[in-house]
């Protein structure tokens, strides 16, 4: 019971942020037919802005910093991310969408991941960073688990942001106007819709929210780049498997959030698979889920 | 005797193919064997592990160029021919074998991803190919058994660094050679008309997913060669070099040496090798470890490329065919017999109660308005698309598209050769690679037959078709379907949009086709044409048969 309700709260944590990722990933992959490979280092890039903005380079605690001074951070971090995110689309990935050029979006797409990732890095070069928790939140020990309570917060947070981006695209004309370029970007063009645009302020917005909830989830342990790499490949991993469908998305990252904690902490009897299996095993799974659907893809015809 | 034979034609493709660019390239290799003399152990050692991620890249190059497949997981690839090694080796298993096996096991993993994601879009395929490298990556950092975790697996003895040098050198060669056999065998013009348009490759009968197989499945193995003989020559198996950055170094350079050559890639790990000795030097001034600037420099070299829309430093030459003698034109006797047919698309009934008979030496013409379920039965006809009810039965049939498709990369010549690669005996992979002198001959003889065939109905033979005019190009899809030695040939409207001289022109092929004794149903709304060549006008109207004349 104990261990479940452990496996509960921080699987369930985990998995809504990659659900979110998984959202900005549908969302990219609906109105431009491309995967955003740099989506995790991008949000690295806002995860690492506003520590520097909170409490620089250098070695930092969870007390260091105060709340308004993490405030303007976080909005620092998620600016940068958004507007990251935007330029990318913009330099890096639409000149070769428009072209046809797969080869070409995905190497440019690999090519923003691997210099955001050098870059970041380069100033900050320590294996692991602390990062600073204005919350200062506490644990509670329930039926023998012990619950972060920040767990419930980054889930409610990852949640609340995914029902209001329903919602930007359900009742805006943003949203209704991205529906349209997703169902046809060429008619979407011929109408008069500022597509360029609209598929900028997407990819920002879908870059400044999962770069929210991983701000949010960084100080419940050890951050670096690789941490934000994998949430980018866990979202990845979570649109794959429902075929970039944003509202099953999210469900699908919360599942692989679950089967990670499972991994890491469920055992029967003796036999644990631990830790050492706690990425390979939700990525053998999502790459079997993957294959099974790709044996019933109908045959492309003309 | 028939050795003594089979030796002097291969001497003689050779002398014929043989050019200033083949010395060139002679003597870059003889001067790279001998680079081992004039530098010390530990740059040799550097220069053949140079040299094991060219094979490996070659192989890439193979998948990413002729197949247009973006895949990502070729460093995963390369560690599960490290992981394999590297246990034999500690295992007391000789090199070579235990290079052979490492190989074997890059070519099955890259098998089972090909197998089990080939049919998804290539977006997705890149995605998922992405997910192997992590997965790979994270499980042999994670999980010590493959390769001693963070602390590495240790594998002591081997050859010295200038004998992985000199086997390096060899299989790089090798690897190129195999890459441009492959590139103008069956599998490899597959491939490319594939990439070019898949539908219309399908629509040719192409095996296009059994292909794209076998392309990552070749790549594979490459990379677990290298990947097995790297990890000798390094000593140590370090998961950390096997991380996704290989798998994105081995793509960039790819794409800077260029994916459409045997040796482009080649050119890329040179280009990339130079420039990361300067980075290094920069760096060093910079404070920054070699390893960032390494990633650095990749990155923005692979922007640089992508942006400047750069095919490569290295273009492929444009390929030759040799003449032949011409094999006269047979058609075995065949008809297309569809019982019963039946679609629907929901509440739409496309098709409904279909039943058809081709027979060999006429022409059918299928007419009927728009909607009236011509496409879908096409599409049933051709097995493209699972009637709900009734059957069809055929000794072979192909269909032509109703937009003009043809591969824009391809000469007509290669075209017709592409579609003729099904009737093929001594094409497979293992006997393009090896060139034996009845894979040369059967090449030699598709490639007069096809010539043959352009030359008899006007169509230049060797420009790129993208060049051509457009009755050019729908002559040549005629041609080629006609090309696949299907009995039956489907063919969607090939005269719209045709002038009364363009479409007299494509209907007197459709007449030589017939009179060859190929069974030819006609989708046409040209009633000129259509009484000009049909034998049997079939009326389809809402998905029924509605007149038969």
């Amino acid at each position: 019971m104990a261990v479940a309700l452990q496996i509960l709260a921080s699987g369930f944590a985990a998995g809504a942020v990659y659900g979110l990722v998984g959202v900005g990933h549908s969302l990219v992959f609906r109105l431009t037919g491309v995967v955003h490979f740099a989506f995790g280092e991008l949000i690295a890039l806002g995860v690492f802005v506003t520590l520097l903005v909170a409490a620089g380079s250098g070695p930092v605690s969870q007390t260091t910093v105060g709340g308004g001074r993490f405030l303007v951070a976080l909005l620092v971090g998620l600016v940068v991310t958004a507007a990251a995110s935007a330029g990318a689309y913009f330099l890096a990935i639409e000149p070769y969408r428009a072209r046809g050029s797969t080869i070409g979006w995905v190497g440019a797409s690999l090519a923003v991941a691997f210099a955001v990732r050098t870059l970041l890095t380069v100033f900050f070069d320590r294996p692991a960073y602390v990062f600073p928790d204005p919350l200062r939140l506490g644990v509670w020990n329930v039926g023998g688990a012990t619950i972060q309570q920040r767990s419930l917060v980054v889930a409610g947070v990852a949640l609340a942001l995914a029902a209001l981006g329903g919602m930007l695209l359900l009742r805006t004309r943003f949203g209704r106007a991205l529906e349209a370029i997703a169902q046809d970007f060429d008619a979407a063009v011929v109408v008069g819709l500022p597509v360029a645009w609209l598929v900028g302020a997407a990819f920002a917005v879908a870059g400044a929210a999962a770069g929210l909830a991983a701000i949010l989830a960084a100080p419940s342990g050890a951050f670096d780049v690789d941490a934000a790499s994998l949430y980018g490949l866990y979202g990845l991993l979570a649109a794959l498997v429902v075929r970039f469908d944003p509202r099953r998305a999210l469900a699908a990252g919360i599942v692989v959030g679950l089967v990670q904690a499972a991994v890491t902490s469920a055992h029967a009897g003796g036999a644990q698979l631990g830790p050492a299996y706690r990425d390979v095993v939700p990525l053998a799974l999502g790459l079997v889920l993957l294959a099974w659907h790709a044996r019933r893809l109908p045959q492309v015809v003309e | 005797m028939t050795a003594a034979l089979a030796f002097r034609g291969a001497a003689r493709d050779a002398r014929a193919a043989w050019s200033l660019r083949t010395w060139l390239t002679l003597a870059a290799f003889v001067a790279a064997a001998c680079v081992p003399a004039v530098t010390g152990s530990a740059r040799t050692a550097d220069l053949a592990g140079g040299l094991y991620l060219a094979v490996a890249a070659v192989g890439l190059a193979f998948a990413v160029g002729i197949g247009g497949l973006p895949s990502l997981a070729q460093g995963a690839f390369v560690a599960v021919g490290a992981i394999t090694a590297a246990h034999l080796l500690a295992a007391g298993v000789p090199t070579a074998p235990s290079a052979i096996a490492g190989g074997a096991a890059g070519a099955l993993a890259a098998f089972a991803a090909g197998a089990l994601f080939i049919r998804l879009p290539r977006a997705a395929f890149a995605a998922a190919t992405w997910i192997v490298a992590w997965l790979v990556s994270l499980g042999a950092g994670s999980i010590t058994w493959f390769l001693g975790g963070s602390e590495g697996f240790v594998v002591a003895g081997g050859p010295s660094p200038a004998e992985h040098y000199e086997l390096a050198l060899g299989l790089t060669a090798l690897a190129g050679l195999a890459y441009a056999a492959l590139a103008r065998a069956p599998l490899g013009l597959r491939l490319a008309a594939a990439r070019d348009r898949e539908t219309a490759a399908r629509a040719l009968g192409i095996p296009v997913e059994r292909a794209r197989a076998v392309a990552v499945t070749l790549s594979g193995a490459a990379a677990g060669l290298a990947g097995a003989l790297g990890v000798q020559l390094a000593g140590v198996g370090d998961p950390a070099q096997y991380g996704p950055f290989l798998s994105f170094k081995l793509f960039v350079v790819v794409l800077i040496g260029g994916a459409a050559s045997a040796y482009g890639a080649v050119a890329g790990v040179i280009i990339l090798g130079v420039l990361s000795v300067v980075a290094d030097a920069i760096g060093s001034l910079e404070h920054v470890a070699a390893a960032r600037s390494h990633t650095l420099l990749a990155a923005v070299m692979l922007l640089g490329v992508v942006s400047l829309g750069w095919d490569g430093l290295v273009r492929p030459a444009r390929r030759g065919w040799s003449g032949g003698r011409t094999r006269g034109g047979t058609v075995a006797p065949a008809a297309l017999v569809a019982r019963t047919l039946g679609k629907r698309y929901g509440e739409v009934v496309a098709v409904d109660d279909v039943s058809l008979q081709l027979d060999p030496g006429t022409v059918t013409a299928l007419v009927g308005p728009n909607g009236s379920g011509k496409t879908t039965l096409l599409r049933l006809l051709t097995g493209a698309v699972e009637p709900d009810r009734g059957t069809v039965e055929h000794g072979g049939v192909v269909r032509t598209l109703q937009a003009t498709s043809i591969f824009p990369s391809l000469s007509p010549l290669e075209h017709l050769v592409t579609a003729s690669a099904g009737l093929r005996r001594h094409g497979g992979v293992l006997r393009s690679l090896l060139s034996t002198p009845k894979a040369r001959a059967e090449e030699a003889r598709a490639a007069a037959e096809a010539r043959s065939a352009l030359t008899r109905f006007g169509v230049p033979v060797d420009p790129p078709a993208s060049e051509l005019t457009v009755t050019d190009q729908r002559i040549l899809m005629l041609l080629a379907a006609a090309a696949t030695g299907a009995p039956a040939i489907l063919v969607d409207e090939p005269t719209a949009g045709a002038s009364f001289a363009e479409a007299q022109r494509i209907a007197g092929v459709v007449d030589v086709l017939r009179a060859e004794g190929r069974a030819i149903l006609v989708v046409e709304h040209n009633l000129a044409v259509v009484r000009k060549i049909a034998d049997r006008v079939v009326a389809l109207d809402a998905g029924r048969v509605v007149e038969t004349a």
